[in-house]
């Protein structure tokens, strides 16, 4: 299994490495939203407050932005989940052309696992929003330093743990979701409804998760849906991480818990549909 | 167990509960033949290939692939056998080395062996040239070699071949029968091949079944079916607004059948030779004028039609000669809309 794994996964970064126009796309994507959506929406809690002592505005920014110190923190942050999601998406899209090219049909003719050929994808299709969303870290954090520009400010002091449990929401979070659309990818045939299907199920957990929102302006209703949106658990283990533990009931070890359960239950749920999917057509 | 390369025991394949695309199929590959499946498109060619690789569930019935039976061991069947489908499956964006070290991985194979095995095939395929170079560059010929190559990676014992040379020019035609003669001269690998190739079918198999609607309706040597045809086959075309002289003929000496459509009678004899003379003749004190008349030795054009009752072609697509027709009426139509 493991030989068979290596090779289909050397086959998907090959196929990764010469398409450079998807690499460029990937990357474009959240620089703009990092300069432009982020600066454009930024929202400074002094514009609020009728008397911005520092104590108001650390009650402001719990209460709205939890912890964060600005608009941009708080959203540059929820933008690492939105692109870890955002970037699965074509992950089941290459499943489906592979299967319009027959390529798919040769992989399937072959003794190769399930488990090699779902697991040689998905970690493939992984590694992207993984890279990404450090990417968008890294921008996020250069910003702050660029004069104009509105940047990630770390207010909470961070070291190694903190730092791990950012790259595990991250790992958990992008698994999660290229497992969900991996999973899509087999079981649909053509893009158009793999399209249909990832929009259907994509925009109503982005929508109500907490990564671009002010916590603050959002709903009673639409916080407590938030609370349990594993886009929501994987984003405010990293805020906790990076702003405090001011603004939340629990240590981030706990929300990235309940991330682990939902990506576990994914997990789960693919493992049966892809087995039978990828069996002998009945 | 029976321990023919492969076996399929009363196969059948129902869709949806209704559409019956192959029907109690069965037969028996023996070490070392080249077994045709000869039928036209939609005949449940390709759904036999897919039941025999473990590509699909039988409805009913049992394939054995070298004594194992495919519903049971589909992935032993996989490793022993080969299956080069009709459309392209190479990977594009790969070059001609890479898919085959990528196949080679997908049977298990170490990185080193993978290596050496691509290095042979190439060689084997003339590919080497353009091993490095993308599949999504090579020409159809040179995509078909690469796709026998992938099928070939893990050394399998029987090859399937489903429509192997679609869309082939007959020099890209020739050149891939010549790399199959060539592999079971040398490893003995028993072949099964499914086309719509007549004349490919004649030459390349020992044995050929016909399948039609999803039924087999006869199967033995490419003579053998001929032969079954009982001699030759003359078409007599008599004059327009003739008399049907059908009776005329059935009494003539050497006459095995009779078919009548339109103006033209298809005449099964003995001897085309000495039959033409004597029914030219006959046909005119008649009456009935005989305007063409053509003598063919038995092809497997006429097997099919003697075991389904139409032409092979029928079902196909437009002819060349169809659309080279088509293709004058749509410049004649624009021409005609410029004036």
């Amino acid at each position: 299994m493991f030989r068979e794994l290596v090779s289909l996964t050397r086959r998907e970064v090959l196929k990764l490495g010469r398409n450079p126009a998807a690499i460029f796309t990937g990357l474009l994507l959240p620089v703009l939203y990092l300069v432009l959506f982020g600066n454009g929406f930024s929202i400074n809690p002094s514009n609020f407050l009728q008397n911005p002592t520092p104590a108001a505005i650390q009650a402001f920014n719990v209460a709205y932005f939890r912890g964060a110190p600005n608009y941009y923190s708080y959203f540059a942050v929820g933008m690492v989940g939105f692109t870890a999601v955002t970037a699965t998406l074509f992950i089941g899209a290459n499943v489906i052309f592979d299967k319009l090219f027959g390529i798919f049909k040769r992989v399937r003719g072959t003794p190769a696992p399930a488990a090699s050929i779902f697991g040689a994808r998905l970690i493939a299709g992984t590694l992207q929003p993984i890279l990404l969303s450090f990417f968008v870290i890294a921008l996020a954090l250069l910003f702050f330093h660029v004069p104009g520009l509105h940047g990630l400010d770390v207010t909470a002091s961070v070291g190694f743990v903190q730092v791990a449990e950012i790259a595990a929401a991250i790992v958990l979070l992008s698994g999660m979701f290229a497992t969900l659309f991996l999973t899509f990818g087999i079981l649909i045939d053509t893009p158009q409804t793999y399209f249909a299907t990832i929009n259907l199920v994509n925009l109503p957990i982005l929508l109500t998760s907490d990564a671009l929102y002010p916590w603050g302006s959002m709903p009673d209703w639409l916080r407590t849906v938030s609370s349990y949106n594993p886009v929501s658990l994987a984003v405010n283990t990293m805020r906790e991480c990076l702003f405090g533990s001011a603004a939340y009931p629990y240590p981030p070890a706990v929300y990235l818990g309940a991330l682990a359960v939902w990506t576990a239950a994914f997990v789960i749920l693919a493992i049966v549909l892809v087995r039978r999917a990828l069996g002998p057509v009945a | 167990m029976s321990n023919s390369p492969i076996l399929a025991e009363s196969l059948s394949k129902t869709y949806g509960g209704k559409v019956k695309a192959v029907e109690a199929v069965s037969f028996e590959v023996t070490h070392g033949e080249s077994f045709g499946f000869l039928g036209p498109n939609g005949a449940g060619k390709t759904t036999t290939v897919s039941m025999l690789s473990a590509g699909l569930r039988p409805t009913q019935g049992r394939a054995v692939i070298d004594g194992l039976d495919v519903s049971q061991h589909a992935e032993e069947v996989k490793r022993r056998i080969g299956v080069i489908f009709q459309e392209s499956t190479a990977d594009g964006d790969l070059t001609g080395r890479e898919n085959l070290e990528v196949a080679a991985g997908c049977y298990g194979i170490g990185a080193g062996e993978a290596r050496s095995r691509a290095d042979e095939l190439i060689e084997l395929m003339q590919l080497t040239d353009s091993a490095h170079r993308q599949a999504k560059t090579y020409s159809g010929g040179m995509r078909r070699r690469l796709e026998l190559a992938v099928g070939l990676v893990h050394r399998p014992k029987i090859l399937f071949l489903d429509e192997p040379t679609l869309g082939l020019d007959p020099q890209g035609r020739a050149g891939f029968w010549t790399f199959i003669d060539k592999l079971r001269r040398e490893t003995g690998l028993t072949v099964f091949v499914t086309t719509h190739y007549l004349d490919e079918a004649d030459q390349m198999c020992d044995r050929i079944a016909i399948i039609d609607h999803g039924k087999i309706v006869a199967t033995g040597t490419p003579n053998e079916l001929k032969d079954r045809l009982g001699g030759d086959v003359v078409n007599l075309r008599t004059a327009d607004g003739a008399a049907d002289v059908s009776e005329l003929v059935r009494g003539l000496p050497g006459v095995v059948q009779v078919q009548r459509q339109d103006g033209t009678y298809r005449v099964k004899v003995q001897s085309g030779e000495r039959f033409v003379p004597v029914a030219v003749e006959a046909c005119s004190k008649a009456g009935a004028g005989v305007v063409g008349v053509t003598v063919k030795r038995p092809s497997l054009d006429e097997v099919f039609l003697e075991f389904t009752g139409r032409e092979f072609r029928e079902d196909e697509g437009p002819t060349a000669t169809d659309r080279a027709v088509m293709m004058q009426r749509v410049q004649g139509a624009f021409r005609g809309g410029r004036r």
